[in-house]
C-alpha cells in the first residue's frame, strides 16, 4: 500500500513539474482512434504511424534529433481531439501532428493554419486539399493540412470511372444506377455531393443515399432498401467494421449490386470477417503494393513492423502500410527542413513542397509517389483499384494463411489516373 | 436530505427569520469563502496549463451540475437529458455570435434560450412522475440530439460549428489563464444565485414539492408552475455551462452531448450530494478528477514490475475504466449521502473538537 501511495505521489510530482527531459527533441503529436467507432481501421493505421516514428528514432532520429511522439487515443470524439490540440499547442508545443478523423481534422483547419502546425491527417476529405481556398466549391483554404492518399472525392470519381467502364464492358442496357451509402457523419458525407454530381455527369441514375451507422449492427433494412432502389453500383462510405455487417446482411437478403468502398472500407481482416459476402468488392488502395508483395521497400516495412511485432508473424492490413507512408511523409518533410536549418511549421511545409514528386520514406514500391505544391494539396491522383476475392469459408486460419492458400486475395484491377481539374480542387 | 437540519449542533439557535435564511451562518464562514475565491484568483499565476484546464472544466460542468441538482436534488424531479441542454446552450451561444452578438452577451442569451427549451421539455413534468418522467426526459435527449445533427442552420449539422473567444472591449480571453477568470466569475454568480434561490419563497416551494407534493399542493403551491419553473432554472444553468464550454473549446459538435454525458451529470450530483449546492461542486470535482487520478495511477503502473508480472500493457487503459466504475459503486455504498454530507461531518468535527459527541 505504502509503495502504491509513493508511486502515485511520484506521478503527481512528475506531472506537476511537467516532463523536462528531452527538451531539444522534436515534439510530434499523434492522435489515434484505438477505441472509437472507426477503431477497426484506426488501430492498424495508428500502429503504422507509431511504429514508423519509433523506427525512425531507432535509426538515429531526424538529423540526429530524436522524435518525442505523444500518442493519444481520442476515441473518434472531435471535441476531445480539439481539447488535446489546445493542450499540445499551449503547454509543450508540438511541431507537427499526425491526425486521424474527418470531423476533428476539418474542425482544426483554422487552428492549425493560425498556429502554423503541419497536420498530416488520415482524413482524406477533399476540403483539406485546397491550401489557398482557390477552388470554386471550396469553403476556405487549408494551408497546413496534408495527407497521404487520394482525396475521398477523387477516390469516388475514380471508382465511378471504373464503374462506367465496367458497365460498358458488361454490355449493360440503359443508365446504371448509383447509390451512396454511409452514416450521417462528416467522414462518410465528405465525398457524397461530389460523387453524386460526378455520377450524374457520367450518365448514372443517382438514387437517394442510404444511411447506416459507423458501428457494426443489423442493416437488413438498409439492404432491402438497396435491393428495391434499382442501383447497380453502391458506394460504401463507412469504415470496414460497419461494412462487414452491411455486406453480410445484403448477402442474406440476396442483393445483387456491385459494391464499391472507400479506402477505409475494405482490407484483409474485413474480408476474413465478412467471408464470401465480401467477394468482389472494388476499392481503391493508397499504397503501391499490399503486405507481402515483393517490392524493394517491403524490407524496410518489415523492419518497421518488427517494432511492435518482433516475431514478424503479424499480418499488416493496407491501413498499416498507409500509416507508415503517412508518417514517413512527415519525416521526409522534417528531414528536409532540418537539412535547410530550421524545424518549424512553415519550414516543414516549404520542405514538403521542395521535395517535388517523392515516395515517402524512400519506400519505393510501397508508398506511391506523391506531389504537393503551394496551390494544390492533392498528393495522389493516380489511384490503384483492387477487387477483393473470397473463394470459400474464411473461418479457419489466419489472414496470412487464407491469402497464401488462395481462399482470399486482393486482385489489382487497374490504375485510374485523374486529371487535376481546377474545379475539383477542395471539393 | 434530512442531514441539513440534523447536523445543526446543539447550542446553536436563531431568534429571527433573517438569521434562519442567511447564506453564511457565521462571519467566519463568509470570510473563508471570500478568501477561497481570492486564493482561486491567484491560481493562474502559479498553475500550469493542465491544472488550469482541469479547473476550467470543473467550473463549467459544476454550473450545469448545480442546475441538475436544483431539479433533482431540490425539486425531486428527474432528468436524464441534461447533456442536451448543456449542448443547446453551447450551440445557441455560437449561433448568436455568428449573428453578430458579442460573446459577452451571447452567453446569458444562450442561457435564456435554453431556459425556454427546457421549460418546453419540462412540460410533461406537470403530469408525470418518477420513472415515467425519466422516460419523458429521455425523449428530450434523443429529440434534441437528432435536431443538433440535422439543423444545419443552427448547429452546422454533424460537422459541428466553430466559434470565437470571449472578449470584452477588444481584450481577448484566449488563454487558459484568462478564461479561468471568466469561468470563476460565472461560477461565483451562479452559486450565489442558487444559495439565494433556496432561501426564497420559490426555493422553499421547490423543496416542499420534493418532500411531499400533495401537502405542497394543499398549502397552495402551484405544482405545474414550480415543476416547469424548476426545469427552466435547471436548463438555464445548463445553458450557461454549455455556452462557457463553447467559448473555451471554440468548437461545438453534436457527438459530445450524448446520453452518457447526461448520466455523468446525474453521477456528479448523486456523488456530491442531492439537495446540496456545494455538493454539486464536490461531485463535479470528483467526476472530473477520478479519470485523471486513475490515469496517473495507470501511468505510474505501466512499465513497472506489476505491469510486467501481470502482463497488463494494453489492458491498463481498460483497467482504468473498470476502476472508475468500481470506485463509483463503492462510493455509493459507503457514502450514500454524498460528499456534501462528509463535508458537513468534517466541519462539525472541527467545530466541536474535541467534544464531537
Amino acid at each position: 500500500m505504502k509503495k502504491r501511495v509513493a508511486s502515485i505521489t511520484v506521478a503527481l510530482v512528475a506531472l506537476g513539474l511537467a516532463p523536462a527531459a528531452g527538451a531539444d527533441d522534436i515534439r510530434i503529436g499523434h492522435m489515434a482512434d484505438y477505441s472509437g467507432p472507426t477503431s477497426d481501421v484506426g488501430v492498424p493505421y495508428g500502429h503504422g504511424v507509431a511504429d514508423a516514428l519509433a523506427w525512425v528514432n531507432s535509426q538515429g532520429g531526424v538529423a540526429g534529433t530524436a522524435l518525442d511522439v505523444e500518442t493519444i487515443d481520442y476515441g473518434y470524439k472531435a471535441p476531445r481531439a480539439i481539447g488535446q490540440y489546445q493542450r499540445w499547442t499551449s503547454r509543450n508545443s508540438v511541431v507537427a501532428i499526425e491526425g486521424w478523423g474527418t470531423a476533428d481534422t476539418e474542425a482544426l483547419i483554422t487552428f492549425v493554419a493560425r498556429d502554423e502546425i503541419p497536420y498530416v491527417s488520415a482524413s482524406y476529405s477533399a476540403a483539406l486539399t485546397d491550401p489557398k481556398g482557390q477552388g470554386p466549391r471550396s469553403h476556405h483554404g487549408s494551408p497546413y493540412n496534408f495527407f497521404y492518399g487520394p482525396s475521398y472525392s477523387d477516390a469516388v470519381r475514380a471508382l465511378l470511372q471504373w464503374a462506367h467502364q465496367d458497365w460498358t464492358a458488361r454490355g449493360g442496357d440503359g443508365r446504371p444506377g448509383f447509390v451512396h451509402m454511409g452514416a450521417n457523419h462528416p467522414y462518410p458525407n465528405a465525398p457524397k455531393a461530389a460523387g453524386e454530381e460526378y455520377a450524374a455527369e457520367l450518365g448514372f441514375d443517382v438514387t437517394p443515399s442510404i444511411q447506416f451507422a459507423l458501428t457494426p449492427g443489423d442493416y437488413t433494412a438498409q439492404c432491402l432498401t438497396l435491393k428495391n432502389s434499382g442501383a447497380d453500383y453502391a458506394y460504401l462510405a463507412n469504415t470496414a467494421g460497419s461494412n462487414i455487417s452491411l455486406l453480410r446482411a445484403c448477402e442474406t437478403v440476396g442483393v445483387d449490386v456491385q459494391f464499391m468502398s472507400n479506402v477505409w472500407g475494405m482490407d484483409g481482416n474485413a474480408m476474413k470477417a465478412a467471408g464470401v459476402a465480401a467477394d468482389g468488392v472494388v476499392f481503391p488502395v493508397r499504397t503501391a503494393s499490399v503486405w507481402g508483395d515483393d517490392v524493394p521497400g517491403m524490407a524496410t516495412v518489415r523492419a518497421i513492423s518488427a517494432v511492435s511485432d518482433p516475431s514478424g508473424t503479424a499480418y499488416r492490413p493496407v491501413h498499416y502500410l498507409a500509416g507508415v507512408c503517412s508518417a514517413m511523409l512527415l519525416v521526409d518533410g522534417l528531414t528536409a527542413a532540418a537539412a535547410a536549418g530550421e524545424v518549424s511549421g512553415p519550414a516543414i511545409r516549404s520542405a514538403i513542397y521542395g521535395l517535388g514528386t517523392f515516395a515517402p520514406g524512400a519506400l519505393e514500391g510501397v508508398c506511391a509517389p506523391v506531389t504537393f505544391t503551394p496551390d494544390d494539396h492533392r498528393g495522389l491522383v493516380d489511384i490503384p483499384i483492387y477487387r477483393s476475392r473470397v473463394a470459400g469459408p474464411t473461418d479457419a486460419g489466419s489472414v496470412d494463411e487464407l491469402i497464401a492458400g488462395g481462399t482470399m486475395g486482393l486482385d489489382r484491377v487497374g490504375v485510374i489516373s485523374l486529371e487535376r481539374k481546377a474545379e475539383w480542387l477542395g471539393w | 436530505m434530512t442531514a441539513l437540519s440534523a447536523m445543526t449542533p446543539c447550542g446553536e439557535f436563531r431568534t429571527s427569520y433573517r438569521q434562519d435564511t442567511t447564506i453564511f451562518p457565521t462571519a467566519l464562514s463568509r470570510n473563508l469563502m471570500l478568501a477561497m475565491v481570492a486564493v482561486l484568483c491567484l491560481v493562474p499565476l502559479v498553475a500550469d496549463r493542465y491544472i488550469l484546464d482541469l479547473m476550467i472544466r470543473i467550473g463549467m460542468l459544476s454550473i450545469a451540475a448545480l442546475g441538475l441538482n436544483i431539479l433533482v436534488g431540490f425539486t425531486g424531479q428527474i432528468s436524464i437529458g441534461h447533456a442536451v441542454f448543456f449542448g443547446f446552450g453551447a450551440f445557441a451561444s455560437a449561433w448568436f455570435v455568428r449573428h453578430g452578438v458579442p460573446v459577452v452577451a451571447a452567453i446569458p442569451l444562450a442561457g435564456l434560450a435554453t431556459t425556454v427549451v427546457g421549460m418546453v421539455f419540462g412540460l410533461p413534468a406537470a403530469r408525470l412522475k418518477g420513472l415515467y418522467l425519466a422516460i419523458a426526459t429521455l425523449a428530450a435527449q434523443f429529440i434534441l440530439e437528432d435536431f443538433f445533427a440535422r439543423a444545419q442552420w443552427f448547429t452546422g449539422g454533424v460537422a459541428g460549428t466553430i466559434t470565437e473567444y470571449f472578449s470584452i472591449f477588444g481584450f481577448y480571453f484566449d488563454t487558459g489563464e484568462r478564461y479561468f477568470y471568466v469561468v470563476l466569475a460565472y461560477m461565483v454568480v451562479m452559486y450565489v444565485m442558487a444559495w439565494n434561490l433556496m432561501r426564497s419563497r420559490d426555493g422553499r416551494a421547490l423543496v416542499a414539492i420534493r418532500d411531499h407534493y400533495l401537502s405542497a399542493e394543499m398549502m397552495g403551491i402551484n405544482l405545474t408552475k414550480y415543476r416547469t419553473l424548476s426545469f427552466g432554472i435547471s436548463s438555464f444553468y445548463a445553458g450557461i455551462g454549455g455556452a462557457l464550454y463553447a467559448h473555451y473549446l471554440l468548437f461545438v459538435s453534436v457527438e459530445a452531448f450524448n446520453i452518457l454525458f447526461s448520466i455523468e451529470f446525474l453521477g456528479m450530483i448523486i456523488i456530491g450530494g442531492l439537495g446540496s449546492v456545494i455538493g454539486s461542486l464536490f461531485g463535479t470535482i470528483f467526476m472530473v478528477m477520478l479519470p485523471e487520478v486513475v490515469q496517473w495511477g495507470a501511468d505510474a503502473l505501466s512499465g513497472g514490475w506489476i505491469d510486467r508480472t501481470l502482463r497488463l500493457s494494453n489492458s491498463i487503459s481498460f483497467l482504468r475504466e473498470m476502476v472508475i466504475g468500481a470506485v463509483i459503486i463503492l462510493f455509493l455504498i459507503f457514502e450514500p449521502d454524498g460528499l456534501a454530507h462528509r463535508w458537513r461531518m468534517i466541519k462539525a468535527y472541527w467545530k466541536l473538537y474535541p467534544f464531537s459527541h
